[in-house]
């Protein structure tokens, strides 16, 4: 019972811990990130979908971030080429990646059925997200690229009179974000073994949740995805299980991830400080 | 084409070309899918009644969306309010019928989506949380609550499948016109008049001129002595009423019932609705137009084999190349 509730627990927190640091890099660049759930839908599909038309896990993979990557890219280039509202650059790119998922997997056949050799071990998938936000939590302040992404997120104009290049930076930071959140997108598509319509539901709203209540800051950031993921865990043990002798619908469990999302939101947030510069040019 | 960059210009044919790709690849011929489209929207007497029936929700869902956002408040979760609005449209009209039920489950609708709205608008507030992501828990938590109500305490016993009982003939609101194949229902001209009247408030009256002070530059409009917070949730209350609305009138216009899966999306449409429309609430009318002729249209080119992901992915294509363009006319405006 412990040891199923630690796994599901460990599997569920991965994929919110991989999107929960994409959006980190991004915002702490200054460019806020409401598309992460998009990113996830179009790497989830692409890997399940080019993993099973070609019997290869790593073009299924690779399938996936380049199209996490061209999201995170067509943001970079909304926001800051064109300088449209981060928040409206997010809705229209979750638009476009929920319609266009849900398109593709119609309109192409759904062929991601779960097969042999099609996807990735899931552990291979926990030590990256493991070694991710060790990295992140050793490089963000102490490493050149990280105090310059920083700044950057800081006070752009500043950052810009010093010299720093904040299109580069921001540029950089987008990469990382479109492959941190294209490995969690496979990995939520190795997890259900195949592709369903808007199987992320939600969780990169969730991941995005639990990157503010971490204070933009890797290890918080794990701390809050892993209460979320035990959150999850616990709802799919809870499952038609009774409370004081009465029973409890299962829609009351399924709702219990959202509620606390909500609830943390209300409790913990007064001290979380945003990036200075999100959302600025 | 004054005004009008390279850059924005290759945004759009790149909008198209993603657009004419997907239908190529999926073996559909793009000008046959085009022209399904414009004949299941406008195409004929029983098109327009579905393209105006999806107006209807989507204008007062928009026009709540609107009310949220001119005061610089994104309300994601037209979806779940409009959700919570219409179940408590439907109880009440079950419980009482005839026109005295209708205008109580109005109430109970608009009642309904503002307490959904509430907790995110506090948030917001109190707790500087992110109504985004509030609004799009609630959606989910709204979508559970609904779904737990259908399947058991408001389940109509008799059926199988997952809905209330159908209200008594009588009890609802009636049609306008009824020629042929072609309806209109009363709700459309009374959501237009409530758009028209939200223009009027906005532009002539004080509390509009608080609404756009707040939602235009919220720290000059505190200095200016406007109870901002006050203002705030009291947009997202009054947003999430009128998105509950929306709900009632899918209910007592059109459907007769709630069930399970009750709203295909028409809460991000309704974002979508007021993205495009932008600063100006009459603006609201041709957007809640455009987006219903492409979901009828959309629902009518499935025969061709157009999978209905199509519309969200012309949603998304419109909310980004009319924030560009209208961008754009901004620095140009000065």
């Amino acid at each position: 019972m412990v040891e199923v509730l630690f796994a599901s627990t460990v599997t569920l927190t991965a994929p919110l811990l991989l999107a929960a640091l994409g959006g980190l890099t991004s915002e702490r660049s200054g460019v806020m990130n409401i598309g992460l759930e998009g990113k996830l839908l179009v790497a989830a599909w692409a890997t399940g979908f080019v993993g099973a038309a070609s019997q290869n896990p790593l073009l299924g993979l690779l399938a996936g971030i380049c199209l996490a990557v061209a999201m995170s890219l067509l943001h970079l280039l909304l926001t800051q080429t064109f300088r449209i509202d981060h928040i409206v650059s997010g809705m229209g790119i979750n638009a476009l990646s929920i319609g266009g998922t849900s398109f593709a997997s119609k309109g192409l056949g759904d062929r991601s059925q779960s097969v042999a050799g099609v996807f990735f071990p899931v552990w291979m998938y926990w030590i990256l997200a493991a070694a991710a936000v060790l990295a992140l939590a050793l490089a963000l302040d102490r490493t050149r690229g990280g105090l310059r992404l920083l700044a950057v997120g800081h006070d752009p104009d500043k950052s810009r009179q010093s010299g720093v290049d904040v299109g580069a930076v921001r540029l950089r930071a987008l990469l990382a974000t479109g492959l941190l959140c294209g490995l969690g997108g496979a990995l939520i598509v190795t997890n259900a073994t195949s592709f369903t319509d808007g199987m992320t539901g939600g969780r990169g709203y969730i991941a995005l949740a639990a990157l503010i209540l971490g204070g933009w800051r890797p290890l918080p950031t794990l701390v809050a995805c892993s209460v979320f993921g035990f959150v999850m865990a616990l709802q799919l043990q809870l499952q038609g299980s009774e409370l004081a002798g009465a029973a409890v619908p299962s829609q009351l469990w399924g709702a219990l991830p959202y509620l606390v999302t909500l609830v943390a939101l209300v409790g913990f947030l007064g001290k979380s400080q945003p990036p200075a510069g999100l959302g600025r040019p | 084409m004054k005004g009008l960059g390279w850059k924005e210009a290759a945004l759009v044919i790149g909008a198209a070309a993603l657009v004419w790709l997907m239908l190529t690849s999926i073996g559909v011929v793009p000008s046959e899918a085009i022209a399904g489209l414009v004949r299941g929207s406008v195409g004929g007497p029983a098109a327009w009644r579905q393209t105006l029936r999806e107006m209807t929700p989507l204008l007062i869902a928009g026009l709540a969306v609107a009310v949220a956002l001119r005061a610089g408040l994104f309300n994601i979760g037209a979806d779940g309010q409009l959700l919570v609005g219409a179940a408590a449209a439907a109880v009440v009209a079950l419980a009482v019928p005839g026109p005295v039920g209708v205008v109580l489950a109005c109430a109970a609708a608009a009642a309904a989506g503002g307490l959904w709205a509430f907790p995110a608008g506090w948030i917001k507030v109190a707790r500087g949380g992110h109504e985004v992501i509030s609004t799009i828990m609630l959606n989910n938590i709204a979508v559970f609550l609904t779904l737990w109500l259908v399947r058991g305490p408001i389940k109509d016993p008799s059926v199988q499948t997952w809905t209330t009982p159908s209200l008594p003939t009588g009890t609802g609101i009636p049609s306008l016109v009824e020629a042929g194949v072609f309806r209109l229902n009363w709700a459309l001209p009374l959501a237009i008049l409530a758009a028209v009247a939200f223009g009027v408030w906005l532009q002539r009256t004080v509390g509009g001129f608080e609404l756009r002070a707040v939602g235009a530059n919220l720290t000059a409009a505190k200095v200016a002595g406007v109870d901002v917070d006050r203002i705030r949730i009291r947009a997202m209350v009054a947003s999430g009423a009128l998105a509950g609305l929306a709900g009632a009138v899918l209910v007592l216009a059109f459907e007769k019932r709630f069930y399970s899966n009750f709203s295909p999306g028409y809460g991000f449409d309704a974002l979508g609705v007021a993205l495009l429309a932008g600063n100006s609430a009459w603006g609201l009318l041709p957007s809640a137009f455009l987006f219903a002729a492409l979901s009828a249209g959309t629902t009518s080119v499935q025969i061709l084999g157009v999978p209905k992901g199509l519309s969200t992915v012309l949603l998304g294509l419109i909310i980004i190349v009319f924030a560009v363009l209208r961008y754009r006319e901004a620095c140009r405006d000065g």
